[in-house]
């Protein structure tokens, strides 16, 4: 974290090879999320890159006492590439003048390969799915509750929930965690 | 906007993934500089949230980032001095550009200005002239309305003065008032003189030849003086600007009144 505010001051300062250690750090988690959203490798990329470019030209705008550097990121990620989405589907609307509605024709990825893991893998189905929607899809509530077909109250007492337990489990992996480093010593 | 609220409607969760509209970030940003709480609780929900976004992340291509850095390295050290450098340039182009135009407007308006100083001293000269004409048109009307009115008059009597053998070409008519005591020639048929000599005009009262003014070469209708009690006109040769006694061998032509 303390490493994190010390390269995003040097990004500010347009030092390149903080960007680029920025980058090793980041990109991953960015990019999971990205092509998760637009189920296209070739745009994931262009937008990964579109994002660190914009990072890199308005980093002066990301203030640590608001938040990680990964939720700042993960905002402009995520808002490129809806609007990727937005503009993508706009284009196919009018080319064949026929509603884009099944989302899953234009999946040219194997979905194996977009598979959630960690401790998201240990919640229930429903739970899963509903913070995949939001957290990796970037639907709005009111678009995942339609999407899951469940009512808004009921989509949103999933995702709290669904945190609630995210939190246990990632205490409990610490717990373990603590647990062994006192083993071992 | 208040903890409970932000709490109940799962607002922190729409924070973190900046979904709420300006004014609304403004309102739970100010909730959480102040509740230690729910501050706490917000650094937990973004806790989980980077470590379920690193434990599902995926690597992307080494392309992409060697893409990134060339790219920063295209934009960063040439955008800044090319564009101070630009726009000093266009300065100096736009700069140089309107100097030249005002030189160039300068120049024109200045021989413009010249020409049209030349003009107004070519009309004042002209209106000069013009002036000068119409004095001289006025005075030449004056002068015929005059002869005119005398010419027309009932009271005017014509004389005709033929040439003799000295001039047998020569023939002068003569208007005399007796009323308004005026006399007027009309010279147009009497023949040249050289510069040496001149036409005089007399009156002939009781044997005396009287003046009556010499004959401008100039003009062919004039005046001359009226002499009272006349009883002929006579018109003789005499040197240039006159003779005090007529002579009388010169004598061209009489006419008896």
């Amino acid at each position: 974290m303390q490493n994190d505010n010390l390269l995003i001051s040097k990004i500010q300062n347009k030092d390149e090879a903080a960007l680029s250690e920025l980058y090793d750090s980041y990109s991953p988690a960015l990019y999971g999320v990205i092509i998760r959203m637009c189920k296209d490798e070739q745009e994931a990329q262009n937008l990964l890159q579109d994002t660190f470019l914009t990072i890199w030209e308005k980093s002066l705008q990301y203030n640590p006492e608001k938040g990680k550097f990964y939720t700042w990121a993960y905002r402009i990620a995520k808002n490129k590439t809806l609007n990727f989405l937005r503009k993508s589907k706009n284009l196919i609307q009018t080319e064949d003048l026929s509603v884009y509605t099944n989302k899953e024709d234009n999946i040219n990825i194997d979905p194996e390969y977009l598979q959630l893991s960690g401790c998201l893998k240990q919640l229930e189905k429903h739970h899963q799915r509903a913070l995949e929607l939001v957290y990796f899809n970037g639907l709005t509530h009111r678009e995942a509750h339609k999407e899951m077909d469940v009512p808004l109250g009921t989509f949103k007492s999933y995702i709290k929930q669904a945190l609630k337990k995210l939190q246990l489990s990632y205490n409990k992996s610490m717990l373990w965690l603590l647990f062994f480093i006192e083993m071992i010593e | 906007m208040d903890k409970a609220y932000i709490i109940e409607h799962g607002i922190l969760e729409l924070y973190l993934l900046g979904e709420l509209t300006p004014e609304e970030q403004i309102q739970v940003e100010r909730v959480l500089n102040v509740d230690a709480d729910l501050k706490n609780e917000f650094d937990f929900l973004e806790t989980n949230f980077e470590k379920m976004a690193f434990e599902n992340a995926i690597n992307p291509p080494k392309e992409v980032k060697e893409i990134l850095l060339q790219k920063i390295k295209k934009n960063q050290p040439k955008i800044i001095p090319l564009e101070r450098n630009k726009t000093y340039k266009t300065f100096l182009y736009l700069a140089s550009g309107i100097a030249a135009c005002l030189l160039i407007g300068s120049i024109w308006m200045f021989t413009k200005l010249d020409e049209a100083n030349t003009q107004i001293q070519i009309v004042e000269e002209q209106n000069q002239l013009l002036l000068e004409d119409i004095k001289a048109l006025t005075s030449n009307l004056e002068y015929a309305s005059k002869y005119l009115s005398i010419v027309n008059s009932p009271d005017t009597e014509q004389y005709i003065l033929k040439g003799n053998a000295l001039a047998p070409e020569a023939k002068v008519v003569s208007y005399v008032n007796h009323k308004s005591k005026s006399v007027i020639i009309n010279t147009a048929q009497l023949p040249k003189l050289d510069a040496e000599h001149d036409y005089q005009m007399w009156a002939d009262v009781d044997g005396v030849m009287i003046d009556m003014g010499v004959i401008n070469k100039e003009d062919n209708l004039l005046a001359m003086n009226y002499i009272d009690d006349a009883e002929s006109l006579n018109i003789t040769i005499e040197p240039a600007g006159g003779n005090d006694h007529p002579t009388v061998s010169k004598l061209i032509t009489n006419v008896y009144l």
